[in-house]
């Protein structure tokens, strides 16, 4: 079916197509805006995760033989009793934050554990170790999910800009160019039946 | 030596052949799986091993090899002469009741479940309480040590006040650690004074290792400095002057490196940055200062001593390596820390 199929060709419906792809226009400039901040931030979230997901794998295998190590040196049994010792637990809030309307989560450390009274030198240390790697782990994940939610974002803006650009946009000019070839068209049948009844009119009075 | 006690040496050197070999230690860690691990078990004294498929397997494990040294020690135990017998009684019953009591107490100070304090307890028979069971319906932690009035451990209810003064359970738990030291040369009075020099070093040692490691940790926590005399009440071959010096220093290599051997070995993980070793080490040490005891005096009881100290390593040693075969850690990493194998 064509794009002009069902379009009246006034000028009041070319007045109200025109308003219509300005309003098109102005929001497609907009979403471009956001396609290019959306880049630049995706941009800015990588460069901070390049290398930071080995960095921290490699602290976390650290942190994972210390506590081997104490497992093996202390037994089961006794590692989880003193861990239960522990009475601040890491408490953390998970909260909303957004950038261009890409709402993603924010993790804030209410509370982090006090390990230095109650264990062992060696489970104190491997988790010393461990909560020394948390923080790095709670911004990993803030940034990682920052990262996927702009860039489905980007993809989805991107995919709306080359929408409007390359098919609504064209078809609304289309539209405007049909009703206006058309109303040419009548106003020159108009001026031609004008021209006519002129020379009819001239020709019975003369 | 009195016929009890031969009969009990004899023994000794009989279930000796019991005990797992270094080789055997080792062939255990190497290998693959868990269901290897239990599959060699199999050829071994502990036999075949069922574990229950619901909960935690390596703790079910850790309760497999605490029962057979139970078994190993009140088989000794029961043979030994009365002086002998009342000693390891206090040896063995006595540091595993302030194990359980160590972990009831931590339980009611993080307030959980009941169910899981009885959970982590050493499965003996209360050694001077009455019953576990009723120092943990105490509700709270200071309930549950008051309720030791009456027993060996009621010296602990003093602890509180400086328990409560730093809102930590450390005092509690020294005070535990010192009375078990305290009751264990206690009853080393009754054994003739020949056999004392053996359980003295490995007492002596396990005290100055636990003695250095509790003052550096308190390096890192410095803002609360307690005092020396408060934290170690029972020193031996590491001194109060050493432990201040530790608890004062940024650079604990020197402080190690000045300490006479074994100390200066056995300590040395501290600052190569291993501290899981140190155990380890301290465990080697007294699975050889056994095995020169038993070497000193192969017909006295010495022997009973070694069997089982080495019983007691062979236990630690499998409850790491179910643990890490039920982790899938790779054998050079479990054998890093084990006693036995070192002796191949």
């Amino acid at each position: 079916m064509s794009a002009t199929t069902g379009v009246r060709p006034t000028k009041g419906y070319l007045m109200e197509m025109k308003r219509r792809i300005g309003f098109i226009e102005r929001g497609t400039e907009f979403l471009k805006l956001k396609r290019d901040h959306l880049a630049k931030e995706l941009t800015a979230s990588i460069d901070i995760l390049k290398g930071r997901r080995s960095r921290l794998l490699e602290e976390l295998r650290v942190a994972y033989r210390s506590v081997t190590a104490a497992y093996i040196s202390l037994g089961p049994t006794e590692v989880q009793s003193q861990a239960k010792s522990i009475k601040t637990r890491l408490e953390l809030e998970v909260l909303p934050r957004s950038v261009m309307g890409v709402r993603y989560p924010y993790i804030k450390v209410e509370k982090e554990p006090q390990i230095t009274g109650e264990l062992d030198i060696t489970l104190s240390e491997a988790a010393e170790k461990v909560l020394s790697v948390l923080d790095d782990i709670l911004q990993l994940a803030e940034y990682e999910s920052r990262a996927e939610r702009i860039a489905d974002e980007l993809g989805k803006t991107n995919r709306k800009v080359n929408a409007l650009e390359n098919t609504i946009i064209p078809s609304y000019r289309g539209i405007i160019k049909f009703i206006q070839d058309k109303l040419d068209e009548e106003s020159l049948e108009e001026l031609v039946r004008m021209k006519l009844i002129g020379g009819a009119l001239a020709r019975r009075r003369g | 030596m009195s016929p009890g006690l031969s009969y009990v040496v004899v023994r000794s050197h009989a279930m000796m052949a019991d005990l797992l070999t270094p080789e055997q230690m080792r062939a255990l860690a190497d290998g693959e799986s868990l269901e290897v691990f239990v599959e060699q078990l199999v050829d071994t004294p502990y036999g075949e091993i069922s574990i229950a498929t619901d909960g935690d397997t390596s703790i079910a494990l850790e309760k497999v090899f605490y029962q057979k040294f139970i078994e190993r020690m009140k088989g000794i135990v029961d043979l030994a002469p009365t002086e002998v017998g009342d000693f390891l009684l206090s040896y063995y019953y006595l540091r595993f009741e302030v194990i359980n009591l160590k972990r009831i107490i931590r339980g009611k100070y993080s307030s959980i479940p009941t169910s899981q304090i009885v959970e982590s307890i050493i499965p003996i028979t209360p050694y001077k309480v009455e019953s576990y069971e009723e120092i943990m319906e105490g509700e709270t932690f200071q309930e549950a040590v008051r309720r030791l009035e009456g027993t060996p451990y009621e010296s602990l209810i003093s602890s509180l006040a400086l328990s409560e003064k730093y809102d930590a359970l450390w005092p509690v738990e020294i005070a535990l650690s010192y009375l078990s030291a305290r009751e264990i040369f206690k009853s080393l009075e009754r054994l003739p004074q020949s056999d004392r020099g053996l359980v003295r070093r490995i007492v002596q040692a396990e005290a100055d290792v636990e003695n250095f490691l509790v003052a550096a940790k308190q390096r890192s926590s410095r803002e609360s400095a307690h005092s020396p005399e408060e934290m170690f009440p029972a020193t031996f071959g590491i001194g109060l002057d050493i432990l201040s010096e530790v608890m004062a220093s940024d650079d604990l290599r020197t402080v190690i490196q000045g300490l006479n051997p074994p100390y200066n070995e056995i300590l040395a993980p501290l600052y190569e940055g291993d501290v899981a070793l140190i155990r380890s080490r301290l465990r080697q040490h007294i699975y050889d200062i056994a095995k020169r005891g038993r070497a000193v005096d192969d017909f006295g009881f010495n022997v009973v001593m070694a069997y089982l100290i080495f019983s007691e390593i062979e236990k630690d040693d499998l409850v790491g390596i179910a643990w890490g075969k039920t982790q899938g850690i790779a054998a050079e990493d479990i054998l890093k820390y084990l006693a036995i194998p070192f002796f191949i």
